[in-house]
């Protein structure tokens, strides 16, 4: 295995990739919208309206089924700063693990189906570049961007989430970094890999790259999920709960990629030639 | 002095399920040879041409190229054979020079001047250098083409696959790229596999053909031994100021003259055993019977004749 010739691949990939705005345009908008919007609407937008009172009673009901150690961080806290709170902490963080889901299947999904697609496979498969090499340089560049997004998302947020909380509380408040920092370096890469691993065997039997991203886009099913289960509070993302995500995504990751490279060959990939 | 050999298949079978495409395909290409594939749509010359090039792996048989075997190491195949597939297989959100860019590093031209000035070369033969920069989504049909032959060329490989070559290429460019494969034969001693559907091509650049149809191999040989044995009998078209019946009695009595046929009022078919021997014995006798030969045309059969008489008859 040749590294260089991985990192040619990436490089390679990486400048198309970034001249195609059908990839970097969602890349760039739905972290934008969850990273920057989301909070600043929670923030701002009950301090100008006159729904305090309603959302404050309406929040009572879900800080009813919220565990104990929740309820104890928001005691004290004023029905706007509670509603704030519990948004940008717990309700937000599964939307997290939609950015680096949706950034590595759209760009795994270009990378090794769009390639097909565009019947520019045949000549890359013709180079002297090895099954693995051309598997792990395709790898790295639906998983270096996406962890990009994602971590630049997160800094992007913290720093919305502290700026707003200042502007509207004159107080600073940060999500719960015990949730978050395990959540965004351990969780989002492990489902990123699982993502980009279901993508390569997506993309195998596929012919093109909206068939290969519809059917990854399926991937997002488990995390809406645990958006609902974190909002009815039958689940909530805790430090616990992320642990065990973490190891059971890894578990996943390895199977997802040994089937992957497995099904990763040439006379594979060129049988479903459009 | 005998040639290396550079290509060599044996019995190669390829199925998909139970359709055979390519069955018991034998040949060799010698060193510096320009051999021609030909056949109809589906005659299995792609197939081939992925075998050699290691993205299909024969289900039965051997190849070898620059004695690496296809199957066993189809790494050290691949660094020295190039290949232009059917599609150009460009990609089109980069430019000319990052296509080849990338192409010859993946070949292992790491050398930074030795890559710039080969990427320089190719596209200034090619007159893509003032294009350069330009993605090569942007580009002509046949500007594509270049570009994607100049790619398969960018690492010097001593053996090349050329799949259509000349498609989609004005006459002047197409002409430019035969220049360029003669060259690549003759100067550089790059083997070359040419599959084709132009004859002209084959015509011209090839020293021998096979022709394939159904997967099998119908015929091997040179252009001329083809064209010989396939094309039917030979014929003088002789052109006169004015015919009489004393001329065309006096040809048609030659020995060696099988048959006279006046074309038209001023045109002579005669059917002859051979060429050379015959042809000045029927001037003779033309313009001692009075005749005045304006032009004297031996009928070469063609290699269009040959390869659609062997198509026929593989047909029935």
């Amino acid at each position: 295995m040749r590294f260089d010739k991985a990192l040619l691949i990436f490089r390679k990939d990486w400048r198309e990739i970034r001249r195609n705005w059908q990839v970097i345009g969602p890349m760039i908008v739905v972290p934008l919208l969850l990273s920057v919007m989301l909070p600043v609407l929670i923030g701002l937008v009950p301090s100008f309206t006159s729904t305090q009172n309603s959302s404050t009673r309406d929040l009572e009901s879900v800080l009813r089924g919220l565990p104990n150690n929740i309820r104890e961080e928001v005691s004290g806290l004023s029905g706007q700063e509670i509603v704030f709170y519990i948004m940008i902490s717990y309700f937000f963080a599964p939307f997290f693990l939609i950015i680096p889901v949706m950034a590595s299947t759209v760009i795994a999904s270009d990378s090794f189906a769009g390639e097909k697609e565009r019947r520019t496979i045949e000549a890359l498969l013709a180079s002297p570049i090895s099954d693995g090499e051309l598997l792990l340089g395709k790898i790295l560049v639906s998983f270096i961007p996406s962890m990009f997004v994602t971590f630049g998302s997160f800094i992007v947020y913290s720093t919305v989430v502290i700026s707003t909380s200042a502007y509207v509380f004159g107080a600073l408040v940060m999500p719960p970094l015990a949730v978050w920092i395990p959540m965004i370096f351990g969780l989002t890469p492990v489902l990123s890999l699982t993502a980009i691993g279901l993508t390569v065997i997506i993309s195998s039997r596929v012919k093109g790259f909206r068939e290969a991203q519809q059917i990854s886009g399926l991937l997002l099913i488990p995390i809406i999920i645990l958006v609902l289960g974190q909002v009815s509070g039958a689940l909530i993302l805790g430090p616990l709960i992320v642990g065990l995500l973490i190891l059971v995504f890894a578990a996943i990751d390895l199977a997802v990629f040994v089937i992957g490279v497995r099904l990763f060959r040439r006379e594979e990939i060129l049988s479903k030639l459009a | 002095m005998p040639r290396n050999v550079a290509v060599e298949a044996e019995d190669l079978i390829r199925r998909f399920n139970s359709f055979t495409a390519v069955d018991r395909l034998s040949f060799r290409v010698d060193e510096g040879e320009v051999f021609g594939f030909l056949g109809p749509n589906g005659a299995g010359k792609t197939t081939t041409v992925r075998m050699l090039a290691c993205l299909l792996s024969p289900s039965e048989g051997s190849c070898k190229i620059g004695g690496y075997d296809v199957s066993r190491e189809p790494l050290k195949v691949r660094e020295i054979v190039g290949l232009l597939t059917e599609n150009p297989s460009l990609y089109e959100k980069l430019t000319a020079y990052e296509n080849m860019d990338f192409f010859a590093e993946a070949y292992g031209l790491t050398d930074l001047q030795e890559k710039k000035s080969r990427i320089a070369e190719l596209l200034e033969f090619f007159d893509l250098w003032e294009r350069r920069n330009d993605k090569a989504g942007t580009f002509s049909k046949g500007m594509k083409q270049k570009l994607a032959i100049a790619r398969a060329l960018v690492h010097r490989p001593p053996v090349i696959l050329l799949d259509e070559p000349t498609s989609g290429l004005d006459p002047e460019s197409a002409r430019s790229i035969r220049d360029l494969i003669k060259k690549l034969s003759s100067q550089d001693r790059s083997t070359i596999l040419l599959c084709t559907h132009r004859l002209e091509d084959a015509e011209k650049l090839c020293s021998r053909v096979m022709i394939v149809n159904q997967g099998r191999s119908i015929i091997v040989g040179s252009i001329t031994d083809l064209a010989n044995r396939m094309g039917g009998q030979k014929v003088l078209l002789v052109t006169l100021k004015d015919t009489s019946l004393k001329t065309v009695e006096a040809v048609g009595s030659l020995p060696h003259v099988k048959e006279v046929v006046q074309a038209s009022p001023n045109q002579l078919t005669i059917t002859v055993d051979d060429f050379d021997s015959v042809t000045p014995l029927v001037v003779k006798s033309i313009v001692e019977s009075g005749g005045m030969i304006l032009t004297v045309n031996p009928l070469i059969p063609s290699l269009e004749d040959a390869y659609l008489k062997l198509i026929k008859e593989a047909k029935h």
